[in-house]
This record gives structure tokens, sequence and C-alpha cells, in this order.
């Protein structure tokens, strides 16, 4: 399998968490026109194979950077420091939340198993949501910081900064579907009689 | 190299179209019949019948009839013992496998019976050409559309059908995006356009958005189980139960099938009309028959439900394309269904603008299957079309959890990578589970196939880091590849469809589809003298019709000729009852014997009407 560029160089985009979007759809479509799949049905099977690859790599480029969080997640790895799949235990700014919020959880969890009323339990949720919501929010706002802070500086200690943000969200966020779970669980019990559950994003 | 075409093949009808001079066009028959109805049957003698006349056999031998064959497709036994009961054709299957079909003593997978209907409509394009005075007539290459969310599954089957068919598919391609190419033609070149696309057994919707000839998909929702059969199906339930249902002995299913005739034509009615009546004549099934009136207020509320249920595909479609209803330019209709005033109403309320049907909602699909055929073949670069996959794939990892490697609306192709180990100590083999759906437990999503990865060198637990590449293709099917990364050994993998044929399957039905060519033949015969009776009888008709016919009559038709012609037209009609093709042939040339003094009396009148008034400068 031939080596394919990094997905900046791919696309011609400066390596930068900035991005010019109208640019990135450009560049997205033109490649699209040279290694699509489509022209290449009368090409040798060496020729067809390349343009499946390079076209799914355009796909997954395309994919990855036009999200800015996903674009972030790309280039700390580029820059040699993964994220990693594993649960790197709990990050140290957010001890204090994830303690109440755990002790909050085992209550409603003990209460809806003891029969409480689903629509108090329900009101104790969302209020345990908030803090950690206000939390991603302010996460939001650094990454954001940070982000800015790299295209114009490109150093180490921007980096490291990125990356323990990152984890933190990561954490933060399966923080809030541990309560939507919880949340999910307390709507099945009140619409038991088969009525379907749609969330309202 | 023989022709390329588009097909679409529906679950209640199927088309096929090619390119001609740059504009698609869809091929009909001699009857200017573009649709050939997706309905197989058996005959005694094995002969395999397609499209019209199996459709006609559906009420007098429906147990050796099988119609809307699209839904079970990729689908195991486990999927449809709920509906079979109110199928008149039997299904079977091993719980987890494929299921079968069974028509008279013999079974057919869904596979084989849709290579039925794609080999009648080769037949249809290869005769077209064939009259065209093509020498290379020959259809040996086709784009087959199928539902925007069919599954690997159900598209892997929809590629074997094309196979069995003796067809080289270039690229299986989702309906409503062939059905945007369509429009795209004419239509202002950007934009955002919302496809919504409700046919005979399945639902779609796709959001696109155009620019610079590139059709690219956003995303992407629907129902492989939503469609116009379930509105049939509700109404022949609400007739069972007011005639009789819950009696001691089940509908026979001709009387099934005749009431189901009588809904659909309701149903087409209301459309056009604010009441219908549903009539079935009385049948020794059915001895009372039956006879009720519907308007069209009960029945869009007997309907409403199912097609609230559309919306909500729609709302997700858009909220994973980030779109608002009003950030929508154009909405587009395809698919027969959307013909139901009902579902006109509910898509213009959603998207707050009067959706586009210019082009007729049976036919696009087929049109813009055979542009895209003609852009794989030419290589021309004007139009590009950039689908997404519909549903996400994924692994089972510990505790029967998936792990997602390829997201739900990813464009395609799209790769995804992930990487295994072993547990035990010189663990040569590792199995993977690969799934498609957005649910978290493997159980909750459906299973595509099993593999089993093979020759991984001896090592300690933990050690080996096997590389496993899922690829999914243009056409939305996945292959994998895996390889151990310390020893960079290429691992051998076994698949195990879950609901699909292995190749070896594949191959023997080839095999066997070669076997029954012959009886095939036989029926191919029957229903060419059936078109060709059935063009006479038409003909003949639209003489006797004539505003001067009585006129012409008695000025020109000898004495008995008249009632010689009634006499051979209901030999006729009484021969297309029956499958005898010799009879069929017979009195069709009597039809046409008795009626040719007729046709010239005919002709030299419409000759002098049209020469009547000019000149004969003109005329030369």
């Amino acid at each position: 399998m031939s080596r394919l560029d990094d997905y900046f160089t791919f696309l011609g985009l400066p390596r930068r968490l900035s991005i010019d979007m109208a640019l990135l759809e450009q560049r997205f479509r033109e490649l699209s026109r040279q290694y699509h799949p489509d022209y290449f049905y009368n090409a040798p099977p060496k020729e067809r194979l390349a343009s499946l690859e390079q076209s799914s790599h355009l796909n997954d480029a395309y994919r990855t950077l036009r999200n800015p969080v996903s674009r972030i997640e790309y280039l700390l790895g580029l820059e040699g420091l993964q994220l990693g799949g594993g649960e790197g235990g709990v990050p140290p700014s957010l001890l204090e939340e994830v303690f109440a919020l755990n002790e909050e959880l085992d209550e409603i969890r003990d209460a809806r198993e003891a029969g409480t009323d689903p629509e108090g339990l329900r009101g104790r949720l969302a209020a345990a949501r908030k803090p950690i919501e206000d939390k991603r929010d302010e996460h939001e706002r650094d990454l954001q910081k940070l982000s800015a802070q790299w295209d114009a500086q490109q150093d180490r200690t921007t980096l490291d900064a990125l990356r323990e943000r990152m984890l933190e969200r990561n954490y933060i966020n399966n923080l809030l579907a541990t309560i939507d779970r919880e949340t999910a669980n307390l709507e099945q019990r009140t619409t038991d009689n088969g009525s379907r559950i749609t969330d309202n994003g | 190299m023989g022709k390329v075409v588009g097909i679409d093949l529906g679950t209640t009808n199927s088309l096929v179209a090619f390119v001609q001079d740059g504009r698609p066009v869809v091929i009909r028959d001699d009857n200017n019949d573009p649709l050939v109805p997706s309905v197989v049957s058996l005959g005694d003698d094995g002969t395999i019948f397609v499209g019209r006349e199996a459709q006609r056999r559906l009420l007098t031998v429906p147990g050796r009839t099988v119609y809307s064959v699209k839904r079970f497709m990729g689908r195991g036994i486990d999927d449809v013992k709920d509906e079979a009961t109110l199928l008149p054709f039997s299904v079977s299957g091993d719980a987890g496998g494929v299921m079968r079909i069974g028509l008279g003593d013999r079974t057919f997978t869904p596979p084989e019976i849709s290579a039925f209907i794609l080999r009648e409509l080769k037949y249809r394009a290869e005769e077209f050409f064939r009259a065209q005075g093509e020498f290379d007539f020959e259809v040996d290459r086709a784009v087959i559309t199928v539902p925007a969310y069919f599954n690997d599954a159900q598209r892997t089957a929809t590629r074997d059908a094309g196979r069995l068919a003796g067809l080289e598919v270039l690229r299986i391609i989702n309906e409503p995006t062939a059905a945007s190419l369509a429009y795209g033609l004419d239509q202002k070149n950007r934009g955002t356009i919302a496809v919504y696309d409700l046919g005979g057994g399945t639902f779609d919707i796709s959001i696109l958005k155009v620019e610079d000839g590139v059709f690219q998909v956003l995303a992407t929702h629907g129902d492989t189980h939503l469609g116009g059969d379930d509105i049939d199906l509700l109404l022949v339930g609400d007739v069972l139960r007011e005639i009789g249902g819950g009696g001691p002995k089940p509908m026979p299913h001709e009387a099934i099938q005749a009431i189901r005739k009588a809904v659909i034509q309701a149903k087409w009615d209301l459309s056009e009309h604010d009441a219908a009546e549903i009539v079935v004549a009385p049948s020794s099934a059915l001895p009372g028959g039956y006879r009720k009136r519907l308007t069209r207020a009960e029945f869009e509320a007997a309907i409403d439900p199912l097609v609230q249920r559309t919306l909500e595909p729609c709302r997700q479609a858009l909220a994973d394309a980030g779109l608002k209803p009003g950030d929508v330019d154009e909405a587009v209709l395809v698919g027969g269904s959307t013909r139901v005033p009902l579902v006109r109403q509910r898509v213009e309320e959603l998207f707050g603008r009067k959706p586009h049907s210019d082009l007729n909602p049976d036919e696009v699909v087929a049109l813009g299957a055979a542009v895209q055929a003609d852009i794989l073949i030419s290589g021309r670069r004007e139009m590009l079309l950039l689908d997404v996959t519909p549903l996400s794939l994924g692994i089972e990892t510990m505790g029967g959890v998936v792990s997602k490697i390829i997201l739900r609306n990813s464009t395609i192709p799209a790769s995804g990578r992930e990487m295994f180990t072993t547990g035990v100590d010189n663990q040569t083999a590792v199995d993977v589970h690969v799934l498609q759906g957005e649910r978290e437990l493997a159980a909750d999503c459906r299973s595509l196939a099993r593999f089993k990865l093979r020759g991984i060198p001896p090592m300690p637990a933990g050690l080996p880091r096997i590389e496993v590449r899922f690829q999914i293709d243009a056409n939305g099917i996945l292959s994998v590849s895996a390889h151990e990364l310390r020893t960079g050994i290429a691992q051998t993998i076994e698949v195990k469809p879950s609901y699909g044929l292995t190749d070896e399957e594949v191959e023997r039905m080839l095999i066997e589809s070669f076997e029954h060519a012959e009886a095939d033949f036989e029926a191919r015969l029957l229903i060419d003298a059936r078109n060709e009776a059935e063009s006479v009888i038409v003909a003949t008709e639209k003489s006797l019709r004539r505003p001067d016919f009585a006129e012409l009559a008695a000025a020109e038709l000898k004495a008995g000729e008249r009632e010689k012609i009634d006499a051979a037209l209901g030999d006729l009609r009484r021969a297309m009852a029956g499958d005898d093709r010799a009879a069929i042939q017979e009195k069709t040339h009597a039809l046409n014997h008795a009626t040719q003094h007729l046709a010239e009396v005919v002709m030299n009148r419409t000759v002098r009407a049209a020469l009547a008034g000019k000149t004969v400068d003109e005329v030369e």
C-alpha cells in the first residue's frame, strides 16, 4: 500500500486549527473529481485500487478536518500526542464534580429502584447535569482559545494544554452520556405501554 | 462490449433505462408500458413468468406467485415471520440464515427471484436495441439502484441478483441519489435538496448539497420496511375484519389477492377523487363479493400514522446534516406512493415549501441510474455523485458492546482500522463479529458477518498486533483485510455472511439457472404471444370506438363483417385467459385476418383526413 500524505497536506491546507471552510469544501470537490472510482472503471486494476484508496483517504480527511474537535485530535496525533483509548482515571481538574455527580447518581438509582416518582428524579438529573454542562462550555471556550494560540505560536506547551483539555472533554462527554442513560431509564419506566421515545435535539 | 443500462429494481415495479444522445430514456414494451411489475410466478411445468403475466397469475395461482420480494432481500426468516401470514407464498429458512421462498415444489432465495426480474429487464432492453437495428444488442452491464437505507446484506443480495441474471453490476447506487441526478440535468446547478422517496416497500430521505456538478449527500435516513405495501396491508386488514375475519376458516389467498387488487385501485382513485369504491367481484373464494365506499378523509385518517412515520427520519437526516427544514432549497418527491395527496401535504408542511414532482416519480430513479451508468463507462467528469453509508459499521467487543469503526453518513468510499490481539498464549486465530447499526449492544444491531482471522504467528497472549482494515466501497459494500503488524504476515479471512449467499452458492445457482433456461424460454414465448395479442385487441377496439364508426360501417363494411370481428375478438379474449401459447397465436392471427379490411378502411380515411386542406406541394 502506498503511503498517503497527512490530511492537511493531502487537502493542500496549512497545518493549522483554524481552516477556511469554503476552501476545504472546494478542495474536497476538486480532489473527488480527481480520485473518485467512478472515473476509473476502464483503468487497469492497479489504478482502480489506487483510486479506491485515495478517495477513501480523501473522504476520511474531509470528515476529520471538517469537525473542529476531530481536527484537534488529528493534529495532536500528527504531533505525536495521541489521546489513546484507555481511561486515564479522573482528570484532577474534574475530581470535585465527578465525586458529587457519582454520589447523586447512586442516590437517584436507589430511589428509582425503590419506585420513587420519576418526575422528581428527572428534575434532580437535570440539576446534576447543569454543572457538568457548564464545565463543557468552559472547555469549548478553552479549546478555541488554545487553537488560536497554536496557530500563532505552534509551540509544544500549547499542544500539551490542548491534549489535556481534550482528555478532560472526553471525560465530560462520558459523564453527560451517563446522565442521559439514567434519564432514558426513567423515560422507559414512564412509557412502558410502547410509545416511542424520541430525542428532540 | 455490450450495452450498459440503468435499472430500478423496485418493490412493486421495475424499470430499465439507458442514455441516448446524452439524455436518459426509459425503455418501454410494445404497449408503451415502462413498468415491469416485480412479480414472479412459477408455472406447473417449471416455466417462470415475470411482470404483467405473473401479476395476472397472482389472482389465479397465488401459491405459486411472489410479489414484493425486495422486502426480503438480505433478510432472515426471523425478520419476516410476522408478515408471512398474509403472504400467498410460503417462506422458510434456518434461524439466522438466508430465507427461502416456496413456489409449488421449488424454493428460491430472494436474490434468485430478483434475478428473474432483472433477466426480464435485460431481455426487454435487448429486444429494444435489436429493434433499433443495433448489431451489438446484448446488455451485459448495469447500474442497479437500492434504497439508500439498505444495509450491507441487502446491497450484497442485490449485487448477487445481478450476477445471477448475467449482468456485471457496475455500481449499486441509492435511489434518492439517482433521482437527484436525473433532476440535476435540468435544474440550477447549486443548492440544498431534500429527496423524499416513498416507494412500494421502502422509505428514504436524503439531503444533498449540489455544487459545481458534485452531488454530495450530506445525510440519509429511512425505513426499509415502510411503503405503499403497508397502506395496502392496512386496507386489506380492514376489509378482512369487516367480512368475517376471525371466522373459523382463514380467507383463501385468491380472495385476499382479489381484495388487495381492489384496495390498490381505490387507493389510486383517491389520489384523484374525494371518494372511491372498493369493489371485489364475486368469486368462488368470496361468493358475496365486496363493495364499500371510502372517502379521502377516511383514507387519510387511516394512513396518517404511516405517513407520520416518515417524518421522524426526515428530521433526523436534517439534524445529521446540521440543517433546519428552512435551509432546504428544494424538496423532490420520488416513488409511486408520493402521489398520495396526504404525503405531499405532510412533506410540504415539514419543509415549508411545495415539493417538486416535475419528473414522473415512477421513472426518475431508473433515469438517474442510466445517467450514472453513462458516467461510469464514458468517464465524463461533469457530474459526480458522492454518497454516504447509511448505517454505522462496528465490531463486537467485550461484553457484547459495539465499537463503531465507520460512522453513519460518512462519504463513501470510506475506511477504518481496528487493532486486535490474542487472549491466550500461542493463539493462532481470532473471531471477529461485524455489525451495522446505531445501537450500543451487538444484539440490537444487524449482524453482517463473522470473520475468523487465521494464521496469526504463535506468540504470548496480547503480543500480536493485528490490524484489521474495513473498506466500504462506492457501492456501500464492505470488504475486510488484515495483517499482523509485528511480523507483517497477512491473515486470511473466512467470511460467513449472516444473511447472504456465499460465492459457492451464487455459482451453483448460476449453473441451475442455465438448466432452467429452456422452461424460461417457453415462458418468454408465451409472454410475447400475449403482448402481440394485447396490441391487436387494443388496435381493434380503437377502430370500433371511432366516432364515425357507425357511418363507416354502413358505407364500407360488408354484411356480417362486424359480427365476424366481434366473434374473433371474443375467441382471442378466451384464449388469453389460458396459458396455451399456440391457441393465443392462432386466435391473434384470426382476429388480424378478420380486421384486415377494417384496418384498410380506417387507414384510407386517416390519410384522406390528413391530406384534406393541404396543397399538393405540401404533400410532396
